[in-house]
């Protein structure tokens, strides 16, 4: 199968090394990204996100399965990769020569060298003034922002971003993620970021995969993964009675004065009655919603092999 | 394709400490022997006497320079030149930012190319200045410097300059086919130094090893192996388009004799297999090989 959409893949599998030195970096990966989307690739450090990133970008050839890019396979069809931007675990240049002249060498390789087009990405990310010096003077944020010049050099249609703020100081990653957002809510690019700043993916992503150990284990838009596990703060005295009441059905935690109990908005009378029923005091029960890193969190500790 | 040669000339130009140390080094280095060969004769009657007795003819001077190119150290600098060109791209960690820009085979094509732009200039340049610099120095030292230009031997310096230059340059690709492949099997500019100039030692020596291996194993159509050598046909060409004979050669051991004598076809056609496939198998291997880094 291969559709005109940004992204699919198709039981995407790669492993490195041979015999008992095998590694299954990516396993079976499935995934579609629509036109439009903000897609979050998340999962803990070794998952996996790298090396499909670099499949994507026919860095690396699968073992088995397929990646396509705008319907075409990125294998036997590279040149679909034109459609493409990307920064991959960082951005990466020849330090030795200027800034200007970096995204000149990265231009013409693609056959794409437009002096007023660099001209204009210098000046978007920041950097025209110091367009002329050596990128061997660079800090990491000024990398970082080159590095989202040159993937915008071709004026792509997807942009796939590595964790585009590593290094960054709280000022820089509020400033790429800043930039990030306004590509694509001003200028409608498709964008498949892997980040580790989950707050940043919440903020930014429609959708996210959480991949962990080379395959994907949850995948959704960020509304309803969230909803779908709501925390109840509950107040009421006895603790311990409530505890016993709510505890064959829910997963509660004690805490100090409250209980917290893993259920969603639409629970809560039955959660009340129950406790009413068993003779303890109400005060208080407010759903929250937990965030995208309370979610990531819990779904790595329950996909974890446990000795 | 013209943009994809800029953007390896600008990047590698662009490494003025590579490009000044491994390849401008020639032209440089025959403009700084003139100077110092100039000094020397300037301040030394003893000197310029020497230098008189010395018959040196400006076509063998502008034809000789590109025998530097199979000159130990000439070969070294080469074959690094070759090594940070192939191998950079991992050092610097720039295949990631290059590969997704265009196809796998254009790119390393490309960089064979502008190789062989950098070394042809190189070699030209240093080739008039050596001679125009032996001009300045015969006049110094109030030396003659034949011969007088004429038709004829502008003809024939033409005609020597263009077989010294092609085989020069044959020879440089082929050690840098052996730098490329090795750069990129190790990944690394030191790695592909190393093995290449190793390969190319060895190359050398492949007349005693073949020699020493029949001995042996007493097996003396082993020698017959030599006849397949970059070396050996190199010569047998240069031969042949000098003095329309070619290079025969023997190799012996003990009683055992073997003469090796090939037509112009043959070398020409081992010559070709060696230079394609040398670049076939690197741009076969990049083609199939991840990028990690």
């Amino acid at each position: 199968m291969s559709t005109g959409n940004p992204i699919v893949t198709e039981n995407l599998t790669k492993h490195f090394g041979r015999g008992h030195k095998r590694i299954e970096a990516v396993k079976a990966l499935n995934l579609v990204l629509l036109p439009g989307q903000v897609y979050g690739f998340l999962g803990p450090n070794g998952a996996g996100k790298t090396t499909t990133i670099r499949l994507l970008l026919g860095l690396l050839h699968p073992t088995s399965g397929h990646a396509y890019v705008y319907g075409k396979d990125v294998q036997r069809h590279p040149e679909v990769l034109r459609r493409v931007g990307a920064i991959v675990e960082g951005a990466s240049f020849y330090n030795f020569l200027t800034a200007r002249r970096n995204l000149e060498v990265f231009a013409r390789t693609a056959n794409r060298y437009d002096p007023a087009r660099i001209d204009a990405l210098l000046e978007q990310v920041g950097l025209a003034e110091r367009a002329n010096q050596r990128v061997k003077g660079y800090s990491t944020g000024m990398k970082q922002r080159l590095g989202l010049a040159a993937a915008l050099l071709s004026d792509p249609d997807l942009l796939i971003f590595d964790e585009p703020t590593n290094g960054l100081d709280p000022s820089g990653m509020h400033e790429i993620r800043e930039f990030i957002r306004r590509l694509a809510t001003e200028q409608g690019k498709t964008i498949f970021l892997s980040s580790h700043l989950l707050s940043e993916v919440e903020q930014i992503c429609d959708r996210v995969a959480i991949i962990q150990r080379g395959a994907i284990v949850r995948e959704g838009a960020v509304g309803d993964l969230l909803d779908a596990k709501t925390t109840l703060r509950v107040e009421a005295s006895p603790l311990d009675a409530a505890r016993a009441a709510l505890g064959d059905r829910w997963h509660v935690t004690t805490n100090t004065t409250w209980l917290s109990v893993e259920a969603t908005r639409d629970e809560i009378p039955a959660i009340v009655r129950r406790l009413v029923q068993h003779n303890v005091d109400v005060y208080q029960v407010t759903s929250q919603r937990q965030s995208l890193e309370e979610y990531f969190l819990s779904v790595v500790e329950a996909e974890t092999p446990h000795a | 394709m013209l943009n994809l040669f800029r953007a390896e000339w600008n990047k590698i130009a662009g490494h003025r400490w590579l490009t000044s140390c491994l390849i401008w080094i020639f032209p440089v280095g025959a403009v700084a022997f003139t100077l110092v060969m100039a000094l020397i004769l300037s301040l030394s009657e003893s000197a310029r006497l020497a230098f008189r007795s010395d018959t040196v003819q400006w076509t063998e001077q502008l034809v000789g320079t590109w025998g530097f190119l199979n000159n130990p150290l000439g070969r070294l600098l080469l074959i690094g030149f070759t090594a940070v060109m192939f191998a950079g791209e991992y050092q610097w960690q720039t295949w990631k930012s290059i590969i997704p820009r265009n196809r796998r085979v254009p790119l390393i094509l490309n960089k064979f190319v502008t190789l062989g732009v950098f070394v042809v200039v190189a070699f030209a340049l240093m080739s008039v200045l050596l001679t125009l610099g032996m001009g300045l120095l015969r006049a110094i030292a109030d030396a003659p410097y034949p011969p007088e230009l004429s038709a004829s031997v502008i003809r024939t310096t033409v005609s020597d300059y263009t077989r010294s230059a092609v085989l020069g340059f044959i020879s440089t690709l082929i050690a840098a086919g052996y730098a490329a492949l090795a750069a990129m099997l190790t990944r690394s500019i030191l790695g592909g130094v190393l093995v290449a100039y190793a390969v190319t030692f060895a190359e050398n020596l492949s007349a005693v090893g073949l020699i020493l291996i029949a001995y042996f194993l007493d097996l003396p159509g082993i020698l017959q192996l030599y006849r397949f050598t970059p070396g050996y046909n190199l010569l047998n060409l240069d031969a042949w388009i000098r003095t329309g004979a070619g290079n025969p050669i023997v190799l012996d051991y003990g009683a055992n004799r073997v003469e090796l004598a090939d037509s112009f076809g043959f070398s020409a056609v081992v010559i070709a297999a060696w230079v394609i496939g040398l670049i076939g198998l690197t741009t076969a291997l990049f083609r199939r090989q991840d990028i990690t880094s």
